[in-house]
């Protein structure tokens, strides 16, 4: 090969995966919208609150971003939206150890940035992020769940509090909770959490049944 | 070898912003990692200290690049810069810039609600990856680097001498300058937002920077050991042909996981599987060219440049490689491997091209053939053994991540504070060992060439 029919190839080449990957651009922007659902005005100002406070300079969204902090694209579907707003502005006042600033963020630009996170988690990722291979199969034929774990379960407490080093971190750890409450403290705060402690950014679950309450104040109790 | 035209002593100016900024990288760069441990320790947050990580790094790799082809265009044309003044204007309007850009930066760490929105943007930090630099920085920097572009492009059209070095390298910054644009416009949809975003990042450093890279790589084979031209150009057009053929549709892999058409989990898991190839082809030809010349004019600018081209396999496509197809990529993506991935490509790829053009350019600007180049290897093994050594606890770090978080299904909180403990403490002293080898390599670019002509004035003196 010559110099010049290198530069040829080069220059040509180039410009033909060039032409390719804008004729890709061009589909891939007419199907976005149909991946995601319709963005309202509320979504775009949070959207904008998101880019004002700079919350990918600490967490990912879709996975990009700075790892620093936890990825945003599924949040919404494991935090309810009350503990979400009271966390976002004013983080320490919800979770004492929280490494998250107090940014300022409004009332207002909370519920906006609320919205935005909704309309992220359903955003059509072709399945990222992808089930934790081991939690989706526990319990599965090991042994039978107590009645007090299945509500735990359904209920999805394990997205904000960790038993035996599995869970989340917003909330306090559970894994000893037996030890340092009662049943009857337990049962009344699942009900009303703020009838405890003001500050409380768990939401009321006072849609479970008497006997379900009790199942799970039991399962909680054992733990120590 | 000394310079001869004003242009090229123009990289000078460029060269010296460039080496501050990379000490200031360095320095942010130890703060970012001590705050993984203790996030309040210093008066600005985490994501603001991320961000001048990464932007003075931009800045001051794109500032080494220019000031390196300011200094290729008028040596390759034999002529001087179109116009010295516009040039020096050029540089002054850049510095006062970014340093504007950082005070925004600062003072919107310190009161976060600041960054207001003025005329539909922005005013302090765009709050996007990289390219935070709000709407009118953006524009500034735009016509910075249009100056730039007109100037060597006149420069070279004054003697009409397009060697193949200078159209690459010309191209390759025009390629760079239009790909800055798809990142200028916003978008309502956050999945649009990062797709276009990513023409930007990607498109540049698996792109447009590589391109460079590879035409910088054959003027400094050249001009280190004398390799024939003919021969030079002609493998600099394959490998740069092949970086476009696979970088171009390699964006696919940033286009699996963000809303995008399935399609692309094909199309980047094919094209980026190939990125190495052209990769491994500069180290091939760094190595067979420096083996056919015995004649060696500037050692340490040669070592730089080999080093560059093998290091430049080893992050940007060995270690970026590993998790790009989308099986693999499934589960690592958005952890620290990622971070690991960035750390050795943009050390290998860019700071040691950017490092070895210095090398092998600074002794002519200061007008000296020969120098001790002790020094040059010293702040090598010190920057390039701690790198690695950092990589690989961000790797470690990155795998017990994708462990814990996305096999078991542990918390992110809780892998980060708990099991990942020690691999932060490592990264922090590794870091510090990163700035010992910054420090010699900055005393020896402020001393090369001077320490000579001091010698020379006190005999003088003493005669």
């Amino acid at each position: 090969m010559t110099t010049k029919s290198a530069k040829y190839l080069f220059i040509y080449g180039s410009l033909f995966f060039f032409v390719i990957f804008l004729g890709l651009t061009y589909d891939t922007m007419k199907k976005v919208d149909e991946r995601t659902p319709p963005i309202t005005d509320k979504i775009d100002a949070g959207k904008k609150v998101w880019h004002k406070y700079d919350c990918i300079g600490c967490h990912t969204i879709l996975g990009n971003g700075s790892y620093f902090a936890p990825d945003m694209t599924k949040v919404i579907v494991r935090k309810p939206k009350a503990y979400l707003k009271k966390f976002l502005m004013d983080p320490q006042s919800v979770k004492t150890n929280a490494t998250m600033p107090k940014l300022g963020i409004s009332s207002e630009e909370a519920d906006s940035l609320i919205a935005f996170l909704e309309w992220i988690s359903k955003v059509d990722t072709n399945g990222w992020p992808p089930k934790p291979l081991l939690a989706s199969v526990v319990g599965a034929g090991i042994k039978t769940l107590t009645e007090g774990q299945k509500v735990f379960q359904s209920q999805g407490c394990i997205n904000c509090h960790i038993i035996n080093g599995v869970g989340g971190t917003s909330g306090p750890d559970l894994t000893k909770i037996g030890v340092i409450r009662d049943k009857n403290w337990l049962y009344e705060f699942i009900k009303n959490p703020s009838s405890k402690n003001p500050n409380s950014a768990m939401p009321a679950f006072d849609n479970l049944k008497e006997e379900e309450l009790n199942q799970l104040v039991e399962y909680l109790s054992s733990l120590k | 070898m000394v310079a001869k035209y004003e242009g090229q002593k123009i990289a000078l100016y460029f060269y010296t912003f460039a080496v501050l900024l990379f000490i200031v990288q360095v320095i942010v760069g130890i703060i970012a990692a001590g705050q993984f441990l203790y996030p309040d320790f210093f008066f600005l947050n985490f994501n603001t200290i991320r961000t001048l990580h990464i932007n003075s790094m931009v800045v001051w790799l794109l500032c080494g690049l220019m000031g390196a082809t300011y200094y290729v265009v008028t040596d390759e044309s034999q002529t001087e810069l179109w116009n010295v003044g516009l040039a020096k204007f050029q540089f002054w309007a850049t510095v006062v810039t970014v340093l504007l850009v950082v005070l925004g930066y600062i003072w919107m760490g310190i009161v976060p609600s600041a960054n207001k929105e003025v005329f539909g943007t922005l005013l302090l930090n765009e709050g996007r990856e990289y390219i935070e630099a709000p709407r009118w920085a953006d524009l500034l920097i735009a016509v910075s680097a249009i100056i730039f572009l007109i100037n060597c492009f006149m420069t070279v059209q004054k003697t009409k001498h397009w060697t193949g070095i200078q159209g690459t390298l010309i191209g390759g910054l025009t390629f760079l300058v239009l790909m800055y644009v798809p990142g200028m416009f916003y978008t309502k949809s956050m999945v649009k937002d990062q797709f276009w975003w990513w023409w930007v990042i990607h498109l540049w450093v698996e792109g447009a920077w590589e391109v460079i890279a590879g035409a910088l790589l054959a003027y400094m084979l050249i001009k280190t050991v004398g390799a024939k031209r003919e021969v030079v150009e002609k493998w600099m057009y394959i490998e740069v042909a092949l970086v476009l053929f696979t970088g171009i549709l390699g964006t696919g892999h940033h286009y699996y996981w963000i809303g995008t058409p399935s399609y692309w989990l094909w199309i980047g898991g094919i094209f980026s599987a190939l990125e190495p190839v052209p990769l491994l082809l500069m180290v091939w030809d760094a190595f067979r060219t420096t083996r056919e010349h015995r004649e060696v004019a500037n050692r340490a600018g040669l070592f730089f440049s080999v080093s560059h081209a093998l290091l430049n396999f080893l992050g940007a496509g060995l270690w970026g490689v590993f998790h790009t197809l989308p099986q693999v990529n499934k589960w690592t993506h958005g952890t620290q491997i990622t971070t690991s991935h960035g750390h050795l490509a943009f050390y290998g790829a860019y700071v040691l091209l950017v490092l070895a053009m210095i090398y092998v350019t600074l002794p002519a600007i200061r007008g000296v053939k020969e120098f001790n180049y002790s020094r040059a290897i010293q702040s090598f093994w010190w920057m390039t053994i701690s790198m690695v050594l950092i990589v690989l606890t961000i790797t470690g770090a990155g795998m017990v991540q994708t462990y814990m978080e996305r096999i078991i299904g542990l918390d992110y909180v809780a892998v980060k504070a708990e099991y990942n403990y020690w691999f932060w403490i490592w990264r922090i002293i590794f870091g510090f060992g990163f700035l010992v080898g910054v420090l010699i390599f900055a005393y020896d670019f402020f001393t090369l060439g001077k320490e000579r002509e001091t010698a020379t004035i006190i005999e003088t003196s003493k005669a």
